[in-house]
């Protein structure tokens, strides 16, 4: 039985993306339980911070998703705890302060338009953690997208936003209920009130992932933003 | 000057033309077109991510830089595309079309350059003698960087002495004096001191003392950040006559002991200068004028070099070689993409490529990216070195030269270069006939 503590919910197409950290020894990990037939979870009940206890097949996935494991069983809850606590443990899990570093890999940009990615077979792993210096969320064309600075002063921009619970927080910010403008209020909001919240919080953190190959290739996206946006943002904006 | 009027029709077309060659682009060349009206996203054709990356391009293309927040809550189709880029503020994209525009963008695109001329300093050293003076096994220069020699500045010259004498050759061809130049427009990433190269220049050249001089910088892209703001003072009616001057003196700063060979090696020293003009003030029977250009930051790289003072007065320089040949390469072939796209001049129809040039072999494999011939690329580097801000200024010079011996009339020449940062920034210039 392995204990996961949940630190990723992503939303991947109609299905999530979930990982959780291990402890084994001294050492903390990240980890991907996934479906014997997929690469995500259609229903995903749990949320982070939650403990949940699991049975995982011992072989890892291919390069770069060395972290898959396949659940033979189904999850149970046994604890769960505090947000910023889970920063604290994702802080001594996977670690980078350059691009390079983030993935054990040259990173690419695309020669045509916007996005970074890797090389399935350079790449040592697909999620890493990290500190930024600054980050800014944007709606551009209806999609979420973020940049951010790294400690190295690397810039990494237009990085789609997978994150669930913020995901979850922009549809609730434009659903019809909310009147009139309701873009350019976001867009107001995300360049002034957000930016405040998420670099003034103690515990903000980013986990940065690389995505399943496409024509052989693994593009780079924006897996979690702590801190985790709140209902009561909502009413700010 | 005479106009030839814009319809809106010209322009939906130049901006259909752009926006489905970012389409392909995207989507791969044989993808065929879509119906205005298809969404993209929904139908499957791109996804989310080739979607934003496509409008990525149509914004660098068409210097329209809000697209994204313009097309929230409209469809990912051409149609939505196509009237965002009708509903823009942008007055910088005309393709095609550089005679047409506005009077405010217009008479900015109406910088000439009169006359050029480029210098190297006077020692020339084979690449051999640096490869044994940085400590590197012998012929690594020629072999790993294709440099055959590199070109020292010897004593007595200087920033000063070989931009004054770029300058005032330059003057010389312009048939223009020194008394004339209303602003000197200097830029170097070697000479950090007091008076400023323009000041000093100034007074070496004898300008007038109501001549303006400005420093920019940029390091190996202060050419282009210079003559981008000379045009700007040509076309807001600031200056008649503009003097741009690059000078750089490599071989005093990145010595052996202070940086290593495979850096401080690649570099030597040189000088070019421009004299810009007003279209409408004729010191040129056969000038060329200046396009439009495009700058940004490719942050991505920032770490690929780095190089700052340290306290005990050396030079601390990180230098990534590998992470940055891919970031240069990559990087000015996306430049020259969108130069193509927003002038509507094809690369194949192009005389002359002045860009930077880290080294020869990377120029090579630029050329062959690109798909064009590497003869169109003026060889500085090969003889001389990375000259810094002076290399593109130098090919700048020699591509200006290379058209004026080509019997069947002469071609647009292209503009790429980059600095640390990753700074980068394109344009490109068109041959004019203007009556003296």
């Amino acid at each position: 039985m392995t204990k996961l503590l949940i630190t990723e919910i992503t939303r991947m197409g109609p299905a999530f993306c979930v990982i959780g950290l291990q402890r084994e020894k001294e050492q903390i990990h990240s980890i991907r339980p996934v479906p014997s037939s997929a690469n995500g979870w259609p229903h995903f009940p749990h949320h982070r911070g939650d403990i949940l206890e699991c049975d995982l097949a011992p072989f890892p996935g291919a390069r770069p998703h060395v972290e898959d494991r396949v659940s033979t069983r189904g999850f149970r809850k046994s604890s769960a705890i505090p947000e910023a606590e889970i920063v604290t443990y994702l802080r001594r899990a996977e670690l980078s302060r350059s691009l390079p570093e983030l993935f054990g890999c040259a990173v690419q940009e695309n020669k045509n338009g916007s996005g970074l990615y890797a090389i399935p077979g350079e790449a040592q792993r697909s999620i890493c953690g990290c500190e930024t210096q600054n980050l800014r969320l944007e709606l551009c064309a209806n999609e979420l997208r973020a940049t951010l600075v790294l400690p190295s002063g690397e810039v990494l921009r237009d990085l789609p936003v997978v994150d669930r619970e913020w995901r979850d927080f922009i549809d609730a910010s434009l659903a019809s209920s909310r009147g009139a403008n309701r873009v350019n209020r976001l867009e107001r909001f995300l360049n002034s009130f957000f930016h405040y919240k998420i670099m003034s919080c103690p515990h903000h953190f980013i986990r940065l992932g690389l995505t399943r190959p496409f024509h052989d290739l693994c593009w780079l996206m924006l897996d979690t933003l702590f801190p985790l946006p709140r209902r009561e943002w909502l009413q700010e904006f | 000057m005479t106009r030839i009027p814009v319809t809106s029709s010209d322009q939906e077309e130049s901006w259909r033309r752009l926006v489905e060659e970012c389409f392909r682009r995207e989507a791969g060349s044989s993808a065929s077109i879509p119906g205005d009206e298809v969404d993209l996203v929904q139908a499957g054709i791109l996804d989310s991510m080739a979607w934003v990356s496509f409008l990525r391009s149509v914004e660098t293309a068409s210097g329209v830089s809000d697209l994204g927040s313009d097309l929230n809550e409209r469809s990912a189709s051409f149609a939505a595309v196509l009237a965002a880029l009708a509903n823009s503020r942008s007055v910088t994209f005309r393709a095609a079309h550089p005679d047409s525009r506005p009077d405010t963008v217009g008479s900015a695109a109406l910088a000439l350059i009169a006359g050029s001329s480029a210098v190297t300093g006077s020692r020339v050293i084979p690449s051999e003698e640096v490869d044994r003076a940085f400590g590197m096994p012998v012929g690594k220069l020629r072999k790993r960087a294709g440099i055959e020699s590199l070109a020292y500045a010897a004593e007595g010259e200087s920033e000063l002495t070989l931009g004054a004498t770029a300058t005032e050759n330059a003057l010389r061809v312009a048939s223009c004096g020194a008394h004339q130049l209303d602003w000197i427009v200097a830029t170097s990433e070697t000479h950090h001191d007091y008076p400023s190269l323009s000041a000093q220049l100034h007074s070496r050249l004898l300008a007038r003392e109501n001549c303006a001089a400005l420093d920019v910088g940029g390091a190996c892209l202060g050419l282009l950040n210079a003559l981008a703001v000379a045009q700007s003072l040509i076309g807001s009616g600031q200056a008649r006559i503009v003097a741009v001057v690059t000078a750089d003196v490599h071989s005093r700063t990145l010595t052996p002991g202070r940086v290593a060979g495979e850096f401080g090696g690649l570099f030597g020293d040189g000088a070019s200068a421009f004299i810009l003009c007003r279209g409408a003030g004729g010191h040129s029977a056969e000038g060329y004028r200046l396009g439009e250009f495009l700058f940004g930051c490719a942050g991505q790289y920032a770490a690929a070099i780095q190089v700052s003072d340290t306290k005990e007065g050396g030079l601390n320089v990180q230098f990534d070689g590998e992470a940055l040949s891919r970031a240069a390469i990559t990087r000015m072939e996306k430049v020259l993409a969108a130069v193509e796209l927003r002038s509507g001049i094809l690369r194949g129809a192009v005389g002359g490529f002045a860009t930077h040039q880290p080294n020869p072999r990377l120029l090579a494999l630029l050329a062959k990216q690109c798909g064009v011939s590497p003869d169109v690329f003026p060889p500085i580097a090969r003889t001389s070195g990375n000259l810094g801000s002076s290399t593109c200024g130098a090919a700048l010079h020699a591509a200006l030269q290379a058209a004026l011996k080509q019997e069947r009339g002469r071609r647009p020449i292209f503009l790429a270069s980059l600095g640390p940062g990753l700074l980068f920034g394109g344009g490109w210039l068109t041959p004019c006939a203007v009556p003296t």
